[in-house]
This record gives C-alpha cells, structure tokens and sequence, in this order.
C-alpha cells in the first residue's frame, strides 16, 4: 500500500530522481547491494559490533542495578549519577570514547555499550523492587541463600519487569551504533549511509535505512517476541 | 495422649508494632508448648495477631520480648526445617508444578534424579500427579494449595506453619483438603501449627485449639480436642465442641468489631 502510494508520487515527479528515488530504484540497489555483498558485509559487521556491545552492557548493566538494589549507598552515589548520565545522548560519549580508545572498534562498542548500559541498569533495579516480597520470604524459608537467592528467585521474578528495559536497551545501543557509525567511519551499516550519501546515491541510502530498519524489527520480533511469549505462557498474562 | 518431645517453645512473647500514633501492642504475655507430632491450631478473630504468632515462629520477625525456643534452642533463620505455607502460598510462577515441588531440592543441591523422584512421590499423595507439567496459572485454587503442601513436604521438614491456607477455597474444595491434610500429617507424623479463624476447621484438624484474645492477643482458653479420627467436619461429635469455642471467641470478634468502628 505504502509502496504503491510511493510509486505514484514517484510518477507526479514533484522531486527530482536523485532525491526521490522510485521503488524500483531502491530495489535494485537493495538487489545490487546483496549481489556485490557489499550489504551483507556491512550487516555482519554492525550486528557483531552491536552484539559485543549489548551483551557487555546487559552484563554490566545486570551487574550494576543488582549493586544499587542491594546496597543503598551506591543506590544514593552511583545510582543518581546513573540517572542523570542516561539523559545523556550516548552519541556524545563518541569523543572521549576516540580519545580513550583511538580510532578502532572498541571506541565504537564502547559508544554502543554506553547507549545500553544505564537503561538496562535503571531496568534491573526497579524490577528487583517490582518483586512481591512473599517470592523473597519464601525462597529464603526454602533455604535460599545469596546466589541462589538471586539466581533461583529474584532473577526469574523480575524477568518481566525487566524485558521492557531490555528491549529499550536494545533499541538504544542499535541507535548510537548508527551514530558512531555515520561519524565515525569505519564499516558497517551506518558507513554505508555515508558512502551512499558522498555518491549522491539516494536509493543507497534509502535502500540502507530499509535494511536498519528490518534489523530493529527483525530482532524485536523474533528475539524480544519469543522471551515475552514465553514469560506469558508461564505467568499467564494477557497478550 | 502426646508424650514426645517438645518442638517449640514460647515463654512471655511479646511483640509491639511502633508507628507514628504510639506503640501498639500485638502480642502480650503469649506462653506456648507445641510437641512432636502434634496439630495445633490457633484461632482468633482476625487482625488479633496470629499471622505475626506465626512469623515469630518462624522466625520472620522477631519478637518484641520474650524467648521462642525450638528444640531447646534459640531460634535460627527460618531455615527449612520449619517451613512456612504463607496464605497467599507464593507459588513460582516461572516454574512448572513439578519444579515448583523441586525448588527447595534443588537448593539442598540434590540430585536432578532423586529430586525428580521425591517431587513424584509428594505431587502423588497430593493427587497432582497429572498436572505436573502445568503451570501454576493454570490450575484451581484447590490445586494451587495442594502444591504448595507438596513443595513444603518434599523438603521434609520437621514442622509446617500454615497461615490461613484455606481461606480463600470454597467449602467444598476445602473441607476436601481437610480430609487430605489429616491423612498427610497421619502418614508423615509432621507437627503442625496451623492458624485460622475458623472455629470448624480448627476443631476438625487440631489435637489443640488455642483461642487468641484480641487486641493485644494473649491466650485466652486451650481446648484439648478427643475426637477420634479422621474427622468429618460435619459430624455431631464435632459440632457439638465447636459451639464452647465460638463462645469463647464471640465476645474477641465484637471486640473487635468495636475498635475498628472507634
């Protein structure tokens, strides 16, 4: 529907070609892109970047909230810093990440991780304080202890509170990662906005922002989507 | 009729909530000896107090004054061998029937095989068997508290506290229970305290019956129950004990009753 109404503003020819591709440019450029493997390439090298640095972030993250809910002097330390940092653009880490890290892929992780980390730390902790205490009352009458407290109790009881942290995480550290990417160059998807930008490819960089934006749905489908149709199922909670 | 040895111990309990309109006390003066192998329960109006008798008991809160013993000892946290079932049971919704029956297992480090075997064991004397791969939003109230007692016994514990598990249940799913929790405290010789505010339930399940004052709760009356077993919670001879102890407590629940109009 949307690509038919395309088509026919296409025709109308209001803009000229270089700036407002027609669908079947794009396509071919699509075509083109996963023909010369120059896109798969692109895709391969952003997700192994995005995957390091969302993985590292949901540790840490993890890690940190844990920290905050269970002692209340870093809860009224780091924990506020946290707060105030997470307003902060992730982007904007970008120049102290080059200058630590030097032009190279951790300074471009880094930036990813920075986008995630105090989202999924905020996450972790209130959905530790979303916990019915009874969960926690009977673990420990059970002889739950520590680790296994948190590991058989308050990990599993949190888990749906926290999905919708992880998922915002995510949506974050796949953003600063366009953003290094485009300003800092050096492969990957964001690059190739660039590249196609400096040849006054239009239908580059259209066909580009098409193949980002099927990532972001792709792995909240399939990878958010199945975690939470799980959690439903075993919770029985409403869809 | 009981001669074993003595579990738990309570001499002069106390216990005060403070909050920003005083002290208030819960508890007062509360002198208590539970045996091996009894089933005890306590009956009071509610709010009186006998959710925190409890919780001292297994040492969830602590009391104000006074000393509990178990065993002659001073009591340690609320470890497994005093397990709690919480009115509300606090099932794990995360897990399967059996592997909420598993859970404590599985804390103690036991073998996935013979945790698999003794959850079978405990879900089959609840009569759960069948249902042990649902999940706990899928059964019956009724359901929910039979694996609740399930969990609790495949820990084997020496005493279980039970909080007004049956409260929620319809008469009928627990007067069933009733009948199922009798041959499980006959068949696994567990000590039981069990509290409630029904006068019924008490008399059918308890060998004693402790009526609760209220507000603060002291012990008001002990009744040692003879009925032979298992009791029907219909039956005359029953019936005609519940009626002394509804005496006893009638004039607690107006008290009450009087308090929260003031």
């Amino acid at each position: 529907m949307i690509i038919l109404l395309w088509q026919a503003l296409d025709n109308l020819r209001i803009w000229p070609e270089y700036l407002f591709p027609s669908p079947l440019k794009v396509l071919e450029s699509l075509v083109e892109g996963f023909g010369n493997r120059t896109f798969p390439i692109a895709i391969g090298i952003s997700l192994k970047r995005i995957l390091m640095g969302y993985g590292v972030s949901i540790l840490l993250g993890c890690f940190l909230g844990i920290l905050i809910n269970k002692f209340r002097i870093i809860n009224d330390t780091i924990g506020s810093l946290i707060l105030g940092l997470q307003t902060l653009p992730s982007i904007c880490w970008l120049p102290l990440s080059l200058l630590w890290f030097g032009l190279n892929e951790k300074a471009i992780i880094f930036v990813a991780i920075m986008g995630a980390i105090f989202s999924i730390t905020i996450a972790a902790d209130s959905s530790i304080k979303n916990i019915p205490p009874l969960y926690l009352k009977v673990g420990r009458n059970m002889g739950a202890r520590k680790f296994s407290l948190l590991f058989r109790v308050i990990m599993p009881a949190a888990l749906p509170y926290f999905i919708p942290g992880l998922k915002q995480g995510w949506s974050f550290a796949w953003r600063s990662l366009m953003a290094g990417e485009l300003l800092f160059v050096n492969l990957g998807l964001g690059y190739l906005l660039m590249v196609g930008r400096e040849l006054n490819d239009m239908s580059q960089v259209i066909a580009v922002m098409l193949v980002i934006a099927t990532i972001s749905i792709a792995i909240d489908k399939l990878f958010f989507g199945r975690i939470e149709a799980g959690i439903r199922k075993r919770w029985g909670l409403k869809a | 009729m009981n001669n074993g040895s003595v579990y738990l111990k309570l001499e002069n309990v106390s216990k005060h909530f403070h909050s920003s309109n005083g002290c208030l006390p819960v508890l007062e003066d509360i002198n208590l000896e539970i045996k091996e192998n009894e089933f005890v329960c306590i009956i009071g109006p509610s709010g009186c107090g006998k959710t925190t008798l409890l919780n001292i008991t297994a040492n969830l809160e602590p009391a104000t004054s006074g000393t509990v013993l178990y065993k002659d000892k001073p009591l340690t946290f609320a470890g497994p061998d005093r397990l709690v079932i919480f009115q509300e049971l606090g099932l794990f919704p995360w897990l399967t029937v059996q592997k909420n029956v598993e859970f404590g297992l599985k804390i103690k480090k036991m073998q996935a095989r013979q945790r698999k075997k003794i959850a079978d064991q405990y879900l089959r004397m609840v009569n759960l068997i069948k249902f042990k791969d649902f999940f706990i939003h899928e059964l019956s109230g009724g359901m929910k508290q039979r694996v609740a007692l399930a969990r609790a016994l495949a820990m084997d514990p020496e005493m279980l506290l039970m909080d007004e598990p049956f409260a929620t249940l319809d008469a009928q799913t627990r007067d069933l229970l009733h009948q199922e929790l009798q041959k499980i405290w006959h068949d696994t010789k567990k000590t039981i305290l069990f509290v409630t505010h029904n006068v019924r339930e008490a008399v059918c399940l308890g060998d004693r019956v402790i009526v609760l004052s209220a507000q603060p709760a002291r012990i008001k009356t002990i009744f040692n129950i003879n009925l032979p077993r298992p009791r029907q919670i219909e039956s005359h001879g029953l019936m005609e004990l519940v009626r002394p102890i509804m005496e006893e407590l009638k004039p607690e629940i107006e008290k009450v009753t009087r308090i929260n109009h003031e």
